[in-house]
């Protein structure tokens, strides 16, 4: 169930009439005049809100001699809140995209021909430029220091401050042997 | 004399208006928000007959005939736009638009037939 869907089934429910509805329709299947009658409300009435059930997904229709018949679409209700909860978000993928583009408009503004210009003072700034330069680091390599040195003095005159930032970062990693590219967790 | 029927039918409207009213906070209590969007719209539609009668009741000076022409007139007139729009909201599914505009039309039904017993009702 895509999020749009979960939020069009909630509204739907939260409305006690079409809950009415529904828990009679948990018992058996049934056809308008027979839910009017069992609730109290207009025929009309119940056909709106069944067409409303139907657009949320909750209700299916079908034709049984000259009635047409409601029914429960169980596995609809069989799914846990918990579940939908964890449906990936249709806003994730924009999210991502936004994050995309912010991070390379960074990029664009601190790096001119694979240069560094200025240690951006925003540390979410640096952040983004601090992981482009630990992309010249290999996986599973110890550096020395004055191998680290020399390559980030590449980007960026100031290689002490930079040096001290990616293993605050957590981008480098540093021991007696050296140093070395921390693997991301995910 | 029509003041008594006048009476009648302004007793008529209030009486309705106040039983929507009334119907739509009790749903509303009940969790039932459709259903009290729906007495809004038949208490929205006696209140315009209500002032649609009273400028029959003003024009029509007293002429039992004129007041009788003018208001039905309107009962025409005005729902025939509403007959339109159900007809469109069916050709597309759209439930909600139909339902209001069904609710829209059966009152205004109940009103016309309302106005008839009473203004050809005996004084």
């Amino acid at each position: 169930m895509t999020e749009a869907e979960a939020i069009r089934l909630f509204k739907c429910l939260s409305d006690k009439s079409r809950i009415q509805i529904l828990k009679s329709l948990a018992i058996e299947d049934m056809y308008v005049e027979r839910l009017a009658e069992r609730l109290g409300i207009t025929a009309p009435t119940v056909s709106f809100h069944l067409k409303k059930l139907a657009d949320a997904g909750a209700v299916a229709s079908y034709k049984s001699q000259y009635y047409m018949m409601y029914s429960l679409k169980k596995e609809i209700f069989e799914t846990s809140i918990l579940e939908i909860l964890q449906e990936k978000s249709d806003e994730a993928e924009a999210q991502a995209r936004r994050d995309a583009e912010y991070r390379q408009k960074v990029i664009n503004a601190f790096f001119e021909y694979g240069k560094l210009k200025a240690i951006p003072a925003q540390k979410k700034k640096e952040s983004i430029v601090l992981e482009v330069i630990a992309q010249a680091f290999e996986f599973d390599h110890i550096y020395s220091e004055r191998e680290v040195n020399i390559m980030i003095a590449d980007f960026h005159d100031d290689f002490c401050t930079i040096r001290r930032d990616m293993i605050g970062e957590r981008l480098l990693g540093r021991d007696a042997k050296g140093y070395w590219r921390v693997k991301p967790e995910r | 004399m029509i003041e008594q029927k006048v009476r009648k039918l302004n007793d008529y409207f209030d009486r309705q208006i106040s039983l929507c009213e009334q119907c739509n906070i009790k749903l509303l209590a009940d969790d039932r928000m459709d259903e009290a969007a729906f007495e809004k719209v038949k208490a929205n539609i006696y209140d315009v007959f209500r002032t649609i009668f009273s400028v029959a009741v003003q024009n029509g000076k007293g002429d039992s005939e004129a007041v009788k022409s003018f208001f039905i007139l309107k009962t025409e007139q005005i729902p025939s736009n509403w007959a339109t729009a159900y007809n469109k909201a069916k050709q597309y599914d759209d439930a909600v638009k139909m339902q209001i505009e069904q609710i829209k039309l059966d009152t205004v039904g109940e009103i016309k037939k309302m106005f008839e017993t009473v203004w050809e009702g005996e004084e």
